[in-house]
C-alpha cells in the first residue's frame, strides 16, 4: 500500500517531465537547443508564485474548473497500475468510474470556459464537448475487448503482473491496432498535434488551450499539472502495453515501464514535430479511425477465441 | 489440330495492323472465308485437339462456332463495303481488332478447362474494346469506358466463380482435370455448398458479359457506340460466348443434381433482363440502342429457357442461333440506316420503304424475325420455351413471360413503323450496293430454312447439347 | 493460431478502412501498393509445398502488383496533372462504418462456409470476401475514374487471395490469370483514362455521365 502511494505520488511529480520530453524532441526537429528538461516544473512554480485574477462577470464556476480538472486527474492516478504495481485503488468495475471522473474534469473546465461568456471559449467548449464523444465511444470498445479477454471490469486487472504480455498472447496482432487506437485517443483527449496544437495562439483554431485563456496565476497551474497527468494516465497504459513483460524485478519492471514511457512521448513528440494540425473538419474522421480500429480489433480477436 | 480454329485468325490480326487498308480489306474476307472453311472441316471430322487438357469439341461450342463463323463471314463482306463508304481514322485497328475479337471468341468455344474458358473470355473483352472506340468521340469513349470497367469487373467475379469450383473439388476431395467434361462426370462428388457459390459467381460475370439485367449497362452504350459490323459481332456472337460459359457451368450444376438451384437463378435473371428490356424499348429513341436493348431480351428469353430445362433449354438453343442470325442481320442494316440518314435517333428517320427499299426489306423482316412472328425460327424457340415452362408448373414465370413479349412486341412494331412509314424529308445518299445488303439477305434467310428444314447433323449437335444438359424430354 | 498469417491478414483488412478513409490519390494508390505487397506474400506465409517456380511466380506478383502498377498509376496522375481528390458519393465517415459493417458481415458470412482443409487462417476467407465487396464499394461510390481502377485492383486483390491460399490445385494458372487480368485491365484502363483526359480535359466520371436511356 505504501509502495503503491509512492509510486502515486512520483507519478505526479514526474508528469512534467516526461511532457518537457516532447518539447525536446520538438525542439530537435526544429534543429533548436530547446528548453531545459526541467521547464515545467520553473513554469508550475512561477505560476503558482503569482496571484489569481478574476473577470468580474465569472462566478465560482468558473474558479472550480481548474481545481477540479486537476483532482480527477489526480484521482485517476490512484487507479493507475504503475509498472506493474497493484494501484493505490482497485474494485470491480472502476474502468467505468474512470472513465468518468475524466468526464468529470472535461465537463468543469467547459462549464468554466463557458462561465467567462466568451465567444472564443464557447466554441473551445463546444469542440472539446463533441470529439471526446467518439474518443468516448473508442474507450467503450477497447473495454469491451478488454473484458472478452480477461472477464475482468479493473483496470488494475489488465496491467499488473503477467497480464499485459497475457492480452498480447490472447489477442495477437489485434492487440496492435488496439496500441494505436488508444494513441489516437491520446493525442485527441490531451490536445496534441494533429487533432489540437498546444502551442498555438490563434483561438479559432484552438480547442483545449482556447477554454484555459482567462485562467492565471495558481489557477492555471493546476490546470496544467492536471493536463500533464492526464497524459501521463494514458502514456502509461500504452507504455504497459507496448512494454507487456514481466521480470520478476521491481528495478527492471521500472525501466521497462520508463522506457516504454520515453517511448510513448517520443512518439508524440514525433507525430507534432512531422505533421500539420487537421483542418477542424477531418479530425472527426481522424477520431473515427481509432473507433475503426478498435471495433476491428474487437471482432477480429472474437472470431480468434471462438 | 483443333487449336488451328483460332491460331489463323489471331496470327491475320496482328498481321493486320502493320498493313495499309488496300491489303487489310481483303485479309479480312479471306481469314472469314478461311475459318469459315476450318470451323467446317472441324465438325466434319471432328479431330483431336492437341492440347487435350486444355481445349475440346463439344457439341455446344461446335454449334457456337459454326454461327460464329458464318456471321463472321457474312459480316466481314459487309464490313468491306461499310468501310468503304464510312470514314473510319485508323482502319488497320478496327480490322486487326475485328480478327483478334474473331480470335479470340473461337478459343471461348473450344476451350474445355475452366480457367482457359475464363481467359478466352477475358480476351475477347480486350479484343472488343478497340472496336467501340473506333469514332473517336466522347460518347464512344464514354461506351467504351464503361463496358472496359463493367465487364472486368464482372470477369473478375466469373474468375472467383471458376476459383470456387476448384476449391468444391478441394473440399470434395476430387482428383480430376479442372476441365467442363471432367468435372461434369464427377459432379456428384463436388461439394454443394461451395459448386452453388462458384455457380452464382460466374452467373453473375459471365452475365455481365452477356447482358443480362441488372448488370446490362454497359450493352446498349457499347451497341450503339460502336461501328454496325462490330455491334453486329458483338450482339450476335460475343453474347453467345459469354452464354456458352454460363451453359457449360449449368452443365455440372445438372450433373451434381443442383439443377434446381442453378434454374431457379437463371429463370430470375432472365425475367429481370426481360421485363427491364421491355420498359427500355417501348420509350427508345435510338434505333440502335433498340436493338441492342432487344438482344437483352433474348438473352433474358434464352436464360429463362435453360433455367426451365427440357423443352425450355431446346427452345433456348434455338433461339440463340436465330437470335444471332437475325440480330446481326439487324444490326447490319442499321448501319445502312445510318450511313443514309446520318443520325442515330429514330425521329431523324422515315420513309425508310421508298428511300432504301432493299433495306427496308432487310430491315422489316428482321424486324418481324425478331419480334417472333412465324415462320422465323425466334417464334418456334420462343413456343418451345413457353411449353417448356408451362410444362414444367413455371406458371407464373411463363406468364411474366408471355406478357412481357407483347408489351415488346407492340413498343418495337410502333419504332419499327416510325421508321420505315414516317414521311421524312431526310436526302439520302447512300446508294445501295449488292454488298451492302446481301450478306443481311442471307442470314435472314439462313434463319428461315434453319426453320423448316433442319440440317440432320445440325439437328444431332442440338440434341446432344441440350441432352448433356436435362437428359433429354 | 497461425501469428505470422493472422498478422498479414489483420493488416490487409486494415488497409481497406484505410482505403475507405483516404481522401487523396496519392495516399490512396499507397495503401494499394502496401496491399498489393501484404497480399502477394501471403502465399509464401502459408507456405503449401512451395517450389522454386512457385517462389518466383509470387516474386513476380509481388513486383508487378506491389511496385509495378502502383508506380505506374501515380506517374500517370503526375504527368497529366489530374484532381488529386477521389470525390466521394458516399461520405468519408460513413465509408468508414460501412466498412467496419462489412467487415462483421464478411466474418458472419464466411462461418457458412466449410473452409477446405488446406486453409491456414480463420481470418482468410472473411480478407478475402470483404476485399472483394470493398473494391466494388470503392468503385460505386467513388466518383474519380482512377479511384474506381483502384477499387478494382482491390476486387482482384481478393480473388487473388482466394485463388492462390485456398485452391491447391491450378494454382498457376490462376496466378496466371489474374495477373493477366490486372495487368491487361490497367493498360487498357490507363490508355482510356488517357484519352479521357485529352478529350474532357478531366477524369471525373461524372461527364461519362452523357448516355442515358
Amino acid at each position: 500500500m505504501i509502495k503503491s502511494l509512492m509510486f502515486w505520488v512520483l507519478a505526479i511529480f514526474l508528469a512534467p517531465f516526461f511532457s518537457a520530453l516532447i518539447l525536446k524532441v520538438k525542439a530537435f526537429f526544429g534543429g533548436k537547443k530547446g528548453p531545459p528538461l526541467l521547464i515545467n516544473y520553473y513554469t508550475l512554480v512561477k505560476l503558482f508564485k503569482k496571484g489569481s485574477v478574476y473577470s468580474t462577470s465569472t462566478t465560482f464556476v468558473f474558479k472550480l474548473g481548474p481545481m477540479v480538472s486537476l483532482s480527477s486527474a489526480v484521482t485517476v492516478l490512484l487507479f493507475l497500475p504503475l509498472a506493474g504495481q497493484a494501484p493505490v485503488f482497485s474494485f470491480n468495475g472502476d474502468l467505468l468510474f474512470i472513465l468518468y471522473l475524466l468526464g468529470l474534469g472535461r465537463f468543469f473546465t467547459i462549464a468554466a470556459a463557458m462561465d467567462t461568456a466568451s465567444p472564443f471559449e464557447g466554441m473551445g467548449a463546444a469542440r472539446e464537448a463533441y470529439f471526446p464523444i467518439i474518443c468516448e465511444a473508442t474507450l467503450f470498445m477497447i473495454l469491451i475487448l478488454f473484458y472478452v479477454l480477461t472477464g475482468e471490469l479493473r483496470l488494475a486487472a489488465y496491467f499488473t503482473g503477467s497480464q499485459p504480455f497475457g492480452l498480447w498472447q490472447m489477442a495477437g496482432s489485434p492487440m496492435l491496432f488496439v496500441v494505436i487506437a488508444l494513441f489516437i485517443i491520446l493525442l485527441a483527449e490531451n490536445s496534441r498535434v494533429p487533432v489540437d496544437d498546444p502551442a498555438t495562439h490563434l483561438e479559432l483554431t484552438m480547442i483545449h488551450e482556447v477554454m484555459v485563456l482567462d485562467h492565471s496565476g495558481p489557477d492555471f497551474g493546476f490546470i496544467e499539472l492536471g493536463s500533464f497527468c492526464k497524459l501521463f494516465f494514458y502514456a502509461s497504459i500504452i507504455a504497459q502495453l507496448i512494454m507487456p513483460f514481466e521480470s520478476g524485478y521491481l528495478a527492471l519492471n521500472l525501466c521497462l515501464f520508463t522506457a516504454g514511457l520515453v517511448v510513448v512521448y517520443l512518439a508524440v513528440g514525433i507525430m507534432e514535430s512531422v505533421m500539420a494540425r487537421y483542418r477542424m473538419d477531418r479530425v472527426p474522421k481522424f477520431l473515427l479511425t481509432s473507433f475503426a480500429l478498435a471495433f476491428f480489433a474487437t471482432v477480429i480477436t472474437l472470431e480468434f477465441i471462438k | 489440330m483443333v487449336e488451328i480454329v483460332f491460331l489463323a485468325p489471331f496470327v491475320t490480326g496482328v498481321i493486320a495492323f502493320f498493313v495499309p487498308r488496300s491489303l487489310g480489306r481483303p485479309l479480312l474476307v479471306l481469314t472469314g472465308a478461311l475459318h469459315l472453311l476450318l470451323s467446317i472441316l472441324l465438325w466434319i471430322r471432328q479431330p483431336e485437339p492437341l492440347f487435350k487438357a486444355y481445349f475440346a469439341v463439344t457439341p455446344e461450342g461446335m454449334l457456337s462456332l459454326l454461327v460464329i463463323s458464318l456471321l463472321f463471314f457474312l459480316i466481314s463482306i459487309y464490313t468491306v463495303a461499310y468501310l468503304q463508304e464510312s470514314d473510319i481514322k485508323a482502319e488497320n485497328i478496327f480490322t486487326g481488332s475485328m480478327l483478334l475479337f474473331l480470335s479470340t471468341m473461337t478459343m471461348v468455344t473450344l476451350s474445355d478447362h475452366i480457367m482457359v474458358m475464363w481467359i478466352a473470355i477475358e480476351a475477347t473483352t480486350l479484343a472488343s474494346a478497340p472496336l467501340i472506340y473506333t469514332h473517336r468521340t466522347g460518347a464512344s469513349l464514354e461506351a467504351t469506358w464503361k463496358y472496359v470497367l463493367i465487364c472486368s469487373v464482372g470477369i473478375a467475379l466469373a474468375l472467383l466463380g471458376s476459383v470456387l469450383i476448384t476449391i468444391s473439388m478441394d473440399v470434395g476431395q476430387v482428383d480430376a482435370p479442372v476441365s467442363f467434361s471432367a468435372l461434369t462426370s464427377v459432379a456428384t462428388q463436388l461439394d454443394p455448398l461451395w459448386l452453388k457459390a462458384g455457380f452464382a459467381f460466374i452467373l453473375v460475370g459471365y452475365g455481365t458479359k452477356m447482358g443480362l439485367a441488372p448488370m446490362h449497362t454497359w450493352l446498349p452504350d457499347a451497341h450503339s457506340e460502336a461501328p454496325s459490323p462490330a455491334s453486329a459481332l458483338l450482339s450476335g456472337v460475343l453474347l453467345n460466348c459469354a452464354y456458352l460459359g454460363i451453359f457449360k457451368t449449368n452443365k455440372i450444376m445438372q450433373a451434381a443434381g443442383l439443377g434446381d438451384f442453378s434454374g431457379m437463378i437463371l429463370m430470375g435473371f432472365g425475367l429481370v433482363s426481360i421485363l427491364a428490356a421491355g420498359t427500355f424499348i417501348l420509350k427508345q429513341t435510338e434505333y440502335k440502342r433498340l436493338l441492342a436493348y432487344s438482344s437483352i431480351e433474348n438473352m433474358g428469353i434464352i436464360a429463362f429457357g435453360t433455367g426451365v430445362g427440357g423443352l425450355g433449354a431446346y427452345g433456348a438453343m434455338l433461339c440463340l442461333i436465330h437470335h444471332s442470325l437475325i440480330k446481326s442481320s439487324l444490326f447490319l442494316t442499321s448501319g445502312n440506316i445510318l450511313l443514309g440518314y446520318g443520325s442515330r435517333l429514330i425521329d431523324k428517320t422515315g420513309n425508310l420503304v421508298n428511300l432504301m427499299p432493299k433495306t427496308f426489306v432487310a430491315f422489316f423482316s428482321g424486324f418481324a424475325a425478331i419480334s417472333g412472328l412465324p415462320p422465323f425460327g425466334i417464334f418456334i424457340g420462343e413456343l418451345f420455351v413457353v411449353m417448356g415452362a408451362f410444362k414444367a408448373g413455371h406458371y407464373a414465370g411463363a406468364t411474366v413471360l408471355v406478357v412481357s413479349l407483347c408489351v415488346i412486341f407492340a413498343g418495337f412494331a410502333n419504332q419499327a413503323m416510325k421508321i420505315s412509314f414516317n414521311s421524312s424529308e431526310a436526302a439520302i445518299s447512300l446508294k445501295e450496293r449488292a454488298s451492302l445488303v446481301l450478306p443481311q439477305y442471307v442470314l435472314l434467310a439462313t434463319s428461315l430454312i434453319l426453320c423448316f428444314w433442319i440440317p440432320d447433323t445440325l439437328y444431332r449437335t442440338i440434341m446432344n447439347a441440350v441432352t448433356s444438359v436435362t437428359g433429354g424430354f | 493460431m497461425n501469428i505470422p498469417v493472422d498478422t498479414i491478414l489483420s493488416l490487409v483488412l486494415l488497409s481497406i478502412l484505410f482505403s475507405f478513409g483516404s481522401s487523396r490519390l496519392p495516399g490512396l494508390i499507397k495503401v494499394l501498393a502496401f496491399q498489393g505487397v501484404i497480399v502477394s506474400i501471403v502465399p509464401l506465409v502459408i507456405g503449401h509445398d512451395l517450389t522454386t517456380g512457385g517462389i518466383l511466380f509470387t516474386l513476380a506478383t509481388l513486383t508487378i502488383r506491389g511496385i509495378v502498377i502502383p508506380l505506374c498509376i501515380y506517374l500517370a496522375i503526375k504527368r497529366v496533372a489530374i484532381r488529386r481528390e477521389v470525390e466521394p458519393i458516399v461520405g468519408y465517415h460513413a465509408s468508414l462504418l460501412a466498412g467496419l459493417g462489412l467487415i462483421v458481415a464478411a466474418v458472419v458470412v464466411s462461418h457458412r462456409f466449410e473452409a477446405p482443409s488446406s486453409s491456414a487462417s480463420v481470418l482468410l476467407l472473411p480478407t478475402a470476401i470483404a476485399l472483394l465487396v470493398a473494391g466494388m464499394f470503392l468503385l460505386m461510390a467513388r466518383r474519380n475514374a482512377i479511384a474506381m481502377v483502384l477499387g478494382y485492383i482491390m476486387m482482384e486483390n481478393g480473388i487473388y487471395l482466394v485463388g492462390t491460399t485456398f485452391s491447391v490445385r491450378a494454382l498457376h494458372i490462376v496466378e496466371f490469370g489474374i495477373l493477366l487480368d490486372v495487368l491487361a485491365g490497367v493498360m487498357i484502363m490507363a490508355i482510356i483514362l488517357q484519352n479521357i483526359k485529352q478529350t474532357f480535359d478531366d477524369v471525373d466520371t461524372a461527364l461519362l455521365r452523357t448516355l442515358k436511356e
